[in-house]
């Protein structure tokens, strides 16, 4: 499966977001997506997930245009928020049922039982999504997304609230999803976890995309490309 | 099918969801009570007249509660950007229309089920021969109702002044609705007789078949970016 | 958009002119009415007021069908001119209708089914452009503006029915039954005044849109120069 997003623009009001985006996305590919806040991260998950349209240019699944996709295709592509998508008020397995329904995929009770022991939540299956923490409530996206293996995966900001045991099924979930021919962007400020678990970088400054290419040469080039990417530890003047 | 099976566990969720809650069926009804008192206090509702009011009042307050009703019917879609969650999915959008609809009449008829005895109570209304009939042509109303609504509820969802512009949007729309229902109500109440009504409830059917069909085809693009 | 702006001075130069032929036909060619005398000739507006209404609706439905389809800013700028011209003429014919009704039947408003009828359509009218003005998102409102626009029309038969039946199904018809067709046993003369008004407020009602439509297409171009000029 191919993904082509052809001079992807995007603006809000008279204001652009996103400008002039170009690349491909192949299986197998794991990007790491990198910029500053606001530089345009989310806006470009949300248009590849097609829950925004955008203002012009194209993104390609195998040359099927998205905003003309049916919603079968426009499945394909998976979004990994950390800290939405569920239903407060029904159980962890209640919401797996659900959305494991909705993708037309067969409930199979032991399938979700596996996939909750597999994130550790298996004992807060009868539990209420509310009563969960923020990094739960994680694990429990992460829970859903290992069912459904997408062929693509966008994920944003998903170290946020993870524990170091988290961030381990996290990436492993990752290089998994790699491995068998799917394609994963991750859209993060960890940068150095983020370019030791991809093999290719793509960075944003200010809506436009000002670097496609290898790991090593994005670490090289950070300062250069966006300035200021990692924290340098200055005082706040009071 | 899987637009039935979608339809299902989309109408399983805001069940278990209500029947956990409980924010959206006893607000309507208490709500619907209250409103029977006002009318009283604004109408003085004698004995004489109460078949003739019956229906007009009712039905009132059966579409002011179920306004109510409309506006808290995405509500949980609203939180936690659910409804993005179900937009990432393959899903039949339509099956959200028709769970929604259902979902909504489910709790508009347990609320009329509640309100109609209160009514008869209250004012003295003796109808339980007519029972049935009664009952047909309200169902007929309230789906009616919750097709237009539930279409506009989801119209409306990221609006401002949202409750008033729900209600100004639907009540005009709703007219056919309304006329028809009472009409049919006020001829049965006073003669048992169907003949005399056919022609609204031709109209009210009509109503129903053509908006449930439209919403059905249209709702896609109600939900989509 | 040169052409949009010329065919719409030719428009109002016309309408202008067949306004002022008409109001000549009308208020002065024209026989009085056989019972209602000088009140009647309000008709020679309110009729074609009632048709550009009805007119206005209709080009809501089509911009509306062809923006959900094409998703083309022109068509949704379209509906939403024909829409507030709409409110125009709808008001305007509700006006009319009571100016006529208070020396004919001695009151401003009766409950009779076309003033009804026009009402509603009104109120409809109105909540298409409310239901535009609070949605922020620009494409959300065209799309909702179009979702309203296409029920609305759909509606419009069965509401038509309803209100009509309301009143007849237990009114007895009354002597001056407001609803019934004025062409039907009009004198030639009334009918040709009725014609060169009708004209007018065609002429009228075309310009206006034009020029609304215009109006829409400049701020559209506006947007687009913001956006696109700094790039």
């Amino acid at each position: 499966m191919n993904l082509r997003v052809r001079q992807l623009s995007k603006a809000f009001g008279s204001q652009w977001a996103l400008q002039d985006i170009s690349f491909d996305l192949h299986g197998g590919d794991c990007v790491a997506l990198l910029g500053q806040n606001g530089a345009g991260k989310t806006t470009l998950l949300k248009l590849l997930s097609a829950l925004i349209q955008p203002t012009s240019g194209a993104i390609e699944i195998d040359d099927v245009n998205l905003a003309q996709a049916s919603a079968r295709v426009r499945a394909l592509v998976g979004y990994f928020v950390p800290s939405a998508h569920f239903y407060e008020h029904l159980t962890v397995k209640e919401n797996l049922r659900l959305f494991v329904a909705l993708y037309s995929m067969h409930n199979n009770g032991t399938d979700l039982d596996d996939a909750l022991d597999r994130v550790g939540l298996l004992h807060w299956r009868d539990r209420f999504v509310s009563a969960l923490s923020a990094g739960m409530k994680c694990r429990l996206v992460l829970a859903k997304w290992l069912l459904v293996q997408p062929a693509f995966l966008l994920l944003d900001e998903p170290y946020g609230p993870l524990d170091g045991a988290g961030v381990d099924l996290l990436e492993s979930f990752v290089s998994s999803l790699a491995q068998r021919n799917k394609a994963v962007i991750i859209a993060t400020h960890q940068i150095p976890r983020a370019l030791a678990l991809c093999s290719r970088a793509l960075v944003l400054n200010q809506g436009r995309l000002v670097f496609d290419g290898e790991r090593h040469e994005a670490a090289l080039n950070l300062d250069r490309l966006v300035g200021s990417l990692l924290p340098r530890g200055k005082q706040w003047n009071s | 099918m899987e637009l039935l099976r979608q339809t299902y566990w989309l109408l399983w969720k805001d069940v278990r969801l209500e029947l956990r809650r409980r924010e959206s069926l006893m607000a309507m009804f208490f709500f619907g009570a209250l409103l029977l008192f006002l009318f009283q206090f604004a109408f003085e509702i004698r004995p004489d007249r109460v078949a003739e009011m019956a229906p007009g009042l009712l039905w009132l307050a059966f579409v002011f509660t179920g306004t109510l009703g409309l506006t808290q019917l995405f509500q949980p879609e609203r939180e936690n950007s659910c409804l993005e969650a179900l937009l990432l999915t393959p899903f039949d959008r339509s099956a959200l229309f028709v769970s929604k609809v259902l979902f909504n009449l489910i709790l508009m008829i347990l609320v009329e089920s509640a309100v109609f005895p209160l009514f008869a109570i209250l004012f003295n209304l003796d109808y339980w021969t007519l029972l049935p009939s009664l009952f047909a042509v309200t169902f007929l109303g309230t789906f009616g109702f919750c097709v237009l609504g539930t279409l506009f509820s989801a119209v409306t969802l990221n609006a401002r002044a949202r409750e008033l512009l729900l209600p100004l949007v639907l009540f005009p729309l709703l007219i056919p609705v309304i006329l028809a229902t009472i009409r049919c109500l006020e001829i049965i109440l006073r003669s048992g007789a169907w003949s005399e009504g056919l022609p609204w409830l031709r109209l009210l059917i009509a109503f129903d078949v053509i908006f449930m069909t439209a919403g059905y085809l249209i709702f896609e693009w109600v939900v989509e970016a | 958009m040169a052409q949009t702006g010329k065919t719409s001075k030719i428009l109002g130069a016309l309408a202008l002119f067949f306004i002022l032929l008409g109001l000549y036909w009308g208020l002065i060619k024209a026989p009085p009415d056989a019972y209602q005398g000088d009140s009647q000739r309000i008709m020679y507006l309110h009729i074609p007021s009632i048709l550009t209404a009805y007119l206005s609706f209709f080009i809501v439905f089509v911009g509306s069908c062809l923006y959900l389809w094409k998703r083309e800013r022109r068509d949704d700028i379209l509906a939403y001119a024909a829409a507030e011209i709409g409110v125009l003429f709808t008001a305007l014919t509700i006006l009319e209708g009571a100016i006529w009704g208070k020396p004919t039947w001695g009151v401003w408003w009766t409950w009779d089914a076309r003033l009804t009828f026009t009402a509603i359509l009104l109120l409809i009218f109105i909540a298409y452009l409310m239901l535009r003005a609070l949605i922020e998102d620009e494409n959300r409102a065209a799309v909702s503006g179009a979702v309203l626009g296409i029920i609305g029309v759909l509606d419009i038969p069965l509401i038509h029915m309803s209100v009509y039946w309301w009143r007849t199904l237990h009114q007895p018809p009354s002597i001056l039954r407001p609803d019934k067709a004025p062409w039907e046993n009009i004198h030639p003369a009334m009918l040709e005044a009725l014609i060169v008004n009708g004209i007018a407020f065609l002429l009228l009602y075309f310009y206006l849109l034009s020029q609304r439509v215009r109006l829409g297409e400049k701020q559209e171009e506006l947007k687009n120069r913001k956006l696109y000029g700094r790039c």
